[in-house]
């Protein structure tokens, strides 16, 4: 009930804090001398000077006023004496939320920064808790929240969806390895040594990555595989400080395991779902786990020394840096394993400084990446990052975390840096020595292996159209060409191509514009699509369009065997 | 020695002492009615961190200006909060050594150092007010409370470096003020912000322990 002077939220905000505080809580919501000393650890209050408002004490003094309002002596007596203070209204609680929602990252950076051993991170995501269960939280966060619960991960992939795109990987593979009947995407197998759990992200944007942890493991002769259901590894739960949602995502994946008699889980590369999984959901989910965890960075290192896959590190001879996420590194202690792994399959690692447990944000963490309406901000207190990123000088940034993979590429773009972003997995699988015979395309059929196809190129880089175009036309294909979206349209009425490949970054329409035109035309809707993109955070264009997916996918930069291979699968001449 | 400074010196610094050790056992006995939280997972990060490194780890870290990068970066704020609670200690030393201790509070050297530690811990206070008034980002965090609690204590550094000689023979006022505020600051600190080192081993206990059951501390440094 709401008393007269406050709102029924800003009541329950109060009672529930109240059933919330635990002794390591209560202790940093005392503990804090106001000594400033975390102020420069934060990344925001470097790249916005001047604005104390960004000082992780004062955004812990947002909530601590509360606590001593009503929970501590000295602020019931004497408010105004400590800076104690209630909320009355629903407009103050909005604003605490803009606070702990859009003005930290609960990177805990300030935390291990402070001589008093304040968790401002741990109370901050304690206090999203608060909000998010009287329902003020940013958008992103309801709709995130909504489809973990409801669908089970938090980009809303449906079962189908997922089982689709894992039988489309395995096809993958398998034309790669030319029917190798062992390069298999096993699901729901009982009793495997490992159950693999990966982020929807990778299902939406980036299958290329459950494919090459997939010919990891089937190289290495795990005994491995996916589950159907409860496969989201992620939990929107950390973001939220919803423990229930934390809580009821972690037991889903943990009762999966356990039905499918697996032996280990396996977690594929992200820091939040790395920390959800392995270091928090036992705890959320008062739930004694039974069976080993292990972040995939670490099965993949002990592949290697235990020579079940071999790798050549002289394919990866470009310069490489190591972006620690925040959630593995001080929150999980995971930041030896990568840095060996990396020197394993790269020739050129240059660290980033500082680093490991002292690294800064990406910006992208604690959900930012759902929250538009914080972008503005998230963006400008990347310059930390981007200024480290930088002075590596490194062509690549690695990274074993999903959200950080999102927010670099963003920072990359917003700062205009001269890097890409990539993940240990997909630098192992680049790095494999694969078995001789795997990888081959008859020679004999090699001069018509597009024979009698039309292939419409989009694309407004000249120079892939001009290698896509020789490529296809040495195969015997005839080849039209398109530089922009309503080029392509045009092309493809006029010629009713047997394939389109499309890029997606285009000025004017773009790919993805373009994909739902030609698959709403009747008479273009059945004409097969392979997306080309240097950015595979951009394939989000295609997946968020209420329409039949494409038939094929392929990553810049793409050689002749790869673009001949799909091109012939997509149009079942494979 | 007049009976208003023996008063001081003894029987109100014994009442502000019971005083202070009562609030502390509640406040430690309200601390501790928060149940702590558990970590059920299994432990992560290398061999060489575990919940009791952690847990010294944590403990001694203030001892370690090169732990953090918050200490390291700013050596000059590490100094000042050094001679800073070397100040508290001192005077808080010099409340006891003048009633029991007066043979050693006669020496001269003792009083040099008194005054060496008071001095220095007086003009830290000086800056630190400097810095608490002038910082936007330090005036955007403080209380009234961390005002008083700064004032108060420069000022107390002041007057324990007057008081140091013990010199009675001009008269007792300035005895006496640093034995009335020695009892007022005992009586205010549990219910002020000075209080935090009540707090400080528990919090680093907890927060230490999460760290090394975590594999983050003992911190690891990039070369
Ligand atoms: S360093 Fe710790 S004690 Fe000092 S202001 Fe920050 S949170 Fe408070
Ligand atoms: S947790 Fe990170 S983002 Fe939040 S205040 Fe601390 S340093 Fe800043």
């Amino acid at each position: 009930m709401a008393t007269k002077d406050r709102s029924y939220k800003a009541e329950k905000v109060i009672e529930r804090l109240g059933k919330k505080l635990n002794r390591q809580v209560v202790g940093s919501l005392v503990g804090c001398v106001h000594c400033g000393m975390c102020t420069e650890a934060c990344h925001y209050v470097l790249a916005n000077p001047g604005d104390p408002t960004f000082a992780p004490a004062y955004k812990g003094d947002q909530l601590r006023k509360l606590f001593k309002r009503h929970y501590d002596w000295t602020g019931r007596v004497f408010p105004w004496w400590v800076k104690a203070k209630s909320v009355h209204t629903d407009e103050e609680l909005e604003e605490l939320k803009d606070i702990i929602f859009g003005k930290c990252t609960n990177c805990r950076r300030c935390s291990i920064n402070c001589p008093m051993g304040v968790d401002l991170a741990t109370f901050n995501r304690m206090a999203r808790g608060l909000l998010v269960s009287v329902g003020i939280m940013p958008e992103g966060v309801a709709v995130v929240s909504k489809d973990q619960w409801e669908i089970g991960n938090q980009m809303g992939v449906l079962k189908e969806d997922y089982l689709e795109t894992l039988e489309w990987m395995e096809e993958e593979l398998q034309s790669e390895f030319e029917d190798d009947p062992s390069m298999t995407i096993p699901v729901d197998k009982e009793d495997a040594d490992v159950v693999y759990s990966i982020n929807p992200r990778e299902v939406k944007y980036d299958p290329r990555t459950i494919a090459d942890a997939a010919k990891i493991f089937n190289l290495a002769g795990e005994n491995w595989t996916m589950p159907s259901e409860g496969w989201d590894m992620t939990n929107f739960g950390l973001f939220s400080g919803d423990d229930d949602l934390g809580g009821s995502v972690a037991r889903r994946l943990y009762e999966k395991v356990i039905d499918l008699r697996g032996k280990k889980l396996v977690i594929s590369e992200c820091g939040h779902g790395y920390r959800s999984t392995r270091c928090e959901g036992p705890n959320w989910g008062q739930m004694d786990v039974p069976f080993v965890m292990e972040s995939s960075v670490i099965t993949m290192l002990n592949y290697i020394k235990e020579g079940r896959i071999k790798v050549d590190k002289t394919v990866n001879n470009e310069s490489v840096t190591f972006h620690d996420s925040c959630n593995n590194a001080r929150s999980c202690g995971l930041f030896e394993e990568p840095r060996e792994l990396l020197n394993l399959v790269v020739t050129d690692f240059r660290e980033m400084y500082p680093n490991r447990s002292e690294n800064y944000c990406c910006t992208g963490g604690g959900g930012a990446m759902s929250m538009s309406e914080y972008t503005p901000h998230r963006l400008k207190s990347g310059k930390v990052k981007a200024e480290q990123l930088k002075a590596t000088g490194a062509k690549y940034v690695v990274t074993s975390c999903h959200n950080c993979v999102d927010g670099l590429t963003d920072l990359i773009r917003h700062y205009k840096l001269d890097m890409k972003v990539t993940q240990l997995v997909n630098l192992v699988s680049e790095a494999l020595v694969l078995p001789e015979k795997k990888v081959t395309i008859p020679e004999a059929a090699e001069a018509g292996l597009l024979a009698g196809k039309k292939i419409l190129v989009v694309d407004d880089e000249p120079d892939i159209r001009i290698f896509f175009t020789s490529v296809f036309e040495d195969n015997g294909a005839t080849v039209f060409e398109a530089a922009d979206g309503d080029e392509a349209i045009e092309m493809a009425r006029k010629e009713k191509p047997d394939l389109i490949t499309l890029d997606l970054n285009m000025p004017g329409k773009d790919g993805g514009q373009v994909f739902e035109f030609l698959r709403k035309d009747d008479e273009l809707s059945e004409v097969p699509v392979c997306i080309v993109t240097g950015r595979p955070e951009l394939r989000r264009l295609i997946y968020d369009r209420p329409v039949r997916p494409p038939e094929g996918y392929l990553d810049k930069p793409v050689d002749e065997e790869t673009l001949i291979r799909n091109s012939r699968k997509i149009l079942e001449l494979a | 020695m007049s009976e208003s400074l023996h008063f001081a010196e003894h029987t109100l610094q014994e009442m502000a002492l019971v005083f202070m050790g009562i609030v502390y056992i509640l406040r430690v006995r309200w601390f501790l009615s928060f149940k702590a939280g558990k970590e059920r997972q299994a432990a992560t990060g290398s061999s060489n961190t575990t919940p009791k490194k952690g847990i010294l780890y944590s403990w001694v870290n203030i001892a370690m200006p090169w732990a953090m990068e918050s200490t390291r970066s700013k050596p000059f704020m590490y100094i000042q909060f050094i001679i800073f609670h070397l100040g508290v200690v001192a005077a808080i030393g010099h409340s006891f050594i003048v009633p029991y201790a007066k043979g050693l509070a006669a020496s001269a050297n003792y009083v040099l150092i008194l005054q060496i530690f008071t001095g220095a811990a007086f003009l830290v206070g000086v800056l630190r007010l400097i810095r608490r008034f002038g910082d936007k980002y330090m005036r955007a965090i403080s209380t009234p409370d961390d005002y008083f609690s700064l004032i108060l204590l420069t000022v107390w550094f002041f007057c324990a470096f007057l008081a140091a000689p013990h010199n009675l023979v001009d008269g007792e006022t300035v005895e006496l003020t640093f034995f009335w505020m020695t009892a007022f600051f005992l009586i205010y600190v549990p219910f002020s912000k000075i209080s935090h080192y009540l707090y400080y081993p528990f919090t680093r206990f907890y927060f230490g322990k999460s760290m090394g059951h975590r594999g983050v501390y003992p911190m690891q440094r990039g070369k």
